[in-house]
């Protein structure tokens, strides 16, 4: 197999080497992904365990570590099983809240915002039960993965540093990845060799921090004008028809310069944001790749901006490609609307039009994001993959197995909150 | 097995142990495959029926053990061999023709799953709600209404600081608010209300009545003013008291509460399902809504006729206020006007010089019941 002559070759002892390879085709993994769009639409959504399963099992065969494909031994019905066990467990939950808000007047109102609080909780709990499902479903030379550590300590952690990152407008995002990591890390093992991860969060800092800059001074700068303009007075001149805009300028001198210059400004921060996207895309997966340690194995990412932004722009491409045909489609479903109106009730041309209209999002909603997932996802999967150098790979053929299979009752939580990952 | 097929070859073997690569032969004898190491030794035998077929790319033919936890691996690239296997072991199904087939299964189970909800989201749901509705304890839905209540009068009450939002209290407007009151007793008293009512007149200028749960009526002031005499407001009024009579703010909440947890909780966790959700839900709850609205169009001629009064104004001041060009849509809460007023008259004998509910003077007290403050 040239995959595996490819991965002996670069094979010297302790020497850093190349050797994981994704060896996937491009198209198969277009037809799993297309194919569970439609029957996603079709069955209202049911069939996501099997598309979540194929994708799995998709990415996992083809990426060979060391010229040996990795394996995904979890199936669609442990999902199904998993939801519903999950369902079990989540309804009653629901449903003693409903209750207890009708029950309780104020009180109610205070454990309402408790309710939020827990199904915050839960979902990073979900998150990380999930996440040990899949580890414990990938098997490596005839070995699993497997994740130790306590969810519950986990989502409290989480929780703290994502509220410092909404709170902080994002800037202690690195420190957030690299605490959260470390957690995931430190609770991984292949086998008996355990995992860390040695990513630092003032490294991650000081690499983004003038994207962070470029993208929320313009924010900053309309936040401020936003603040010279006297509100009060503004949105008492609101009342009544006609000049409102008038009146609120008249209340407030400055205020449609004020509320101009804002609207340009976040217009302008959210396309900055947009093409420095790839670039953010690509800085984080380098610097998370290269902190990844298992044992004495050292990884380090040689993924190169570039590479990442071509990937975005040819999903530019095929959105406007998509975009394109969907035009096309529209213009024949109105067509085929027009002619219904005619022959039909108009409560039957009514049902088709609301149903042609709910196709469209949907079949955009779902274009876009298979789309996304089969350029973008994929290609950055392929290319941190490829460009990943490992040193101490020798170590791989000396593990010893440990680790028990987990239940996917994450997956379903994080399912029914809608969380899921790949 | 035919003799000339190949029955040998080189695989690697995993022992589910170590993660030690081992470079084996394999042979395929009557009842297992055999695991020979290098220098010939007999490493394990694997019986054809406990192999299965495990996730690998397409030049791997990778085996696994059934019934065990171990996850020892046995890795074939010889596609003769494999094929070989595949024919050996009853459970192996290298060509995926049984896991399609039971694929196949699975997308027409979850496609009727998917309609059977729908179908329950369309008549189950809000029967469910028709029986629940009634034997929700009182206390409940006073409580609702207290708390519906504070949201509409949030909602609505834009008026300048300390104007009351009931009217009724400044000194001009007493004698409309007992006109109000005869009137509203009247109602109650034919339609045979046990719930103790709270009912008002709004300072909003729209023609428009609502009910809320736990007995909360409220008239705006619009109304009044629209109407041209007290049938016109009594119809309205009763046409509310037939929401409230029939529990129909508990029913909304029972109903919105069943969809949110039918489409919301089992549906569409993918990109895009959120619009089916929405439309869906959308759809019938405006369907369930049409047909609430239709029965309290019933419950209002019973009640005006039961008084003697004229039920045909209900119909007249609808056609009056909403135009009857109105189509009707699936999107709309209520049925269209025109098959409103049908309806009513279609139920109502046409009127004439029927009781009178209030008199001229109490009557025009009632037009001033809001005059205390514009």
């Amino acid at each position: 197999m040239s995959v595996t002559e490819a991965a002996v070759a670069g094979m010297v002892s302790g020497a850093p080497s190349r050797p994981i390879r994704f060896i996937g085709a491009d198209k198969d993994y277009w037809r799993i992904l297309v194919r569970g769009a439609f029957l996603l639409m079709v069955t209202l959504g049911l069939y996501r365990f099997w598309l979540a399963t194929d994708i799995r099992r998709f990415l996992w065969a083809h990426t060979a570590i060391d010229g040996e494909p990795l394996e995904y031994s979890g199936t669609a019905i442990e999902l199904l099983q998993g939801f519903l066990v999950a369902i079990a467990l989540l309804l009653p939950i629901y449903t003693v809240f409903l209750i207890t808000v009708l029950d309780l007047g104020l009180i109610g109102n205070l454990l309402s915002g408790f309710a939020v609080l827990l199904l915050v909780f839960l979902s990073q709990y979900g998150i990380y039960l999930a996440r040990r499902y899949r580890l414990t479903r990938t098997v490596f030379r005839g070995l699993r993965l497997h994740q130790t550590g306590s969810a519950i300590r986990y989502a409290v952690c989480a929780i703290w540093w994502w509220s410092l990152t909404i709170m902080t407008f994002g800037l202690a995002y690195p420190f957030n990845r690299a605490a959260l990591e470390r957690f995931k890390m430190r609770n991984t093992y292949y086998g008996d060799l355990q995992g860390r991860f040695e990513g630092s969060g003032w490294r991650l800092f000081a690499r983004g921090f003038l994207l962070w800059l470029l993208v929320m001074a313009p924010v900053l700068a309309a936040l401020s004008s936003f603040a010279l303009v006297d509100w009060v007075a503004a949105t008492g001149a609101m009342r009544g028809g006609g000049d409102v805009l008038g009146r609120m300028e008249r209340a407030s001198p400055g205020f449609v310069d004020a509320v101009g210059f804002g609207i340009i400004a976040i217009v302008a921060s959210f396309i900055l944001a947009l093409l420095l996207l790839p670039v953010f895309h690509a800085i984080v997966t380098r610097w998370w790749v290269s902190g990844m340690r298992f044992g004495e194995i050292v990884a380090v990412s040689h993924l190169r901006t570039r590479d990442v932004y071509f990937a975005y722009l040819r999903f530019v491409g095929y959105v406007l490609l998509f975009a394109l045909l969907l035009v096309v489609g529209i213009f024949v479903a109105l067509f085929l609307i027009g002619l219904s109106a005619h022959t039909a009730s108009s409560e039957i041309a009514e049902i088709i039009s609301v149903l042609m209209m709910v196709g469209i999002y949907v079949v955009t909603a779902l274009g876009l994001s298979t789309l996304y997932q089969a350029v973008v996802s994929l290609s950055v999967w392929r290319l941190a993959a490829e460009s990943t150098e490992l040193s101490n790979t020798e170590r791989l053929a000396h593990v010893q197995a440990a680790g028990e299979a987990s239940s996917p009752l994450g997956e379903g939580i994080a399912d029914i909150l809608n969380l899921g990952g790949i | 097995m035919t003799g000339t097929a190949p029955r040998s070859c080189p695989a690697v073997y995993y022992d589910g142990v170590t993660s030690a690569r081992h470079h084996v032969t394999i042979a395929l004898a009557a009842e297992a495959v055999i695991i020979r190491s290098a220098d010939g030794a007999v490493v394990d035998e694997w019986s054809y029926p406990r192999m299965k077929h495990m996730s690998a790319p397409e030049h791997i033919f990778r085996i696994g053990l059934r019934g065990t936890s171990s996850l020892a691996r046995l890795e074939v690239t010889d596609q003769d061999v494999a094929h070989q296997i595949d024919l050996a072991c009853p459970d192996i199904d290298r060509t995926g023709a049984n896991a399609r087939a039971q694929r196949r299964q699975v997308i027409a189970w979850s496609f009727l799953a998917a309609i059977s909800l729908l179908l329950v989201g369309a008549y189950g749901v809000p029967a469910i709600a028709d029986r629940l509705a009634p034997i929700v304890p009182q206390g409940i839905e006073r409580r609702l209404g207290a708390a519906a209540d504070t949201q509409v009068r949030a909602m609505l009450d834009k008026g300048p600081e300390g104007r009351p939002f009931e009217c009724g209290g400044a000194s001009v407007e007493k004698a409309g608010e007992a006109a109000f009151e005869k009137l509203m007793d009247r109602l109650r008293t034919a339609a045979g209300i046990r719930i103790p009512l709270q009912a008002a007149v709004i300072r909003r200028d729209e023609a428009n009545a609502i009910a809320l749960p736990g007995g909360h009526i409220y008239v705006f002031r619009g109304l009044i003013d629209q109407a041209r005499n007290v049938d016109e407001v009594a119809g309205v009024i009763a046409h509310e008291l037939g929401h409230v009579a029939h529990r129909d703010g508990t029913r909304a909440i029972l109903q919105t509460t069943g969809l949110s947890l039918i489409f919301g909780m089992l549906l569409g966790d993918f990109v895009g399902g959120g619009a089916v959700v929405i439309a869906a839900e959308s759809l019938l709850k405006s369907a369930y809504s049409r047909d609430k609205e239709a029965a309290a169009d019933d419950y209002a001629v019973k009640t005006m006729l039961s008084l003697g009064a004229d039920a045909r104004a209900l119909g007249g001041f609808l056609a009056r206020i909403a135009g009857t060009n109105g189509k009707g849509s699936i999107f709309l809460d209520h049925p269209a006007t025109q098959d409103r007023v049908a309806r009513i008259n279609a139920m109502a004998p046409p009127q004439k010089g029927g009781a009178t509910l209030l008199d001229a003077a109490e009557w025009a007290a009632l037009k001033r019941i809001c005059a205390g403050y514009r």
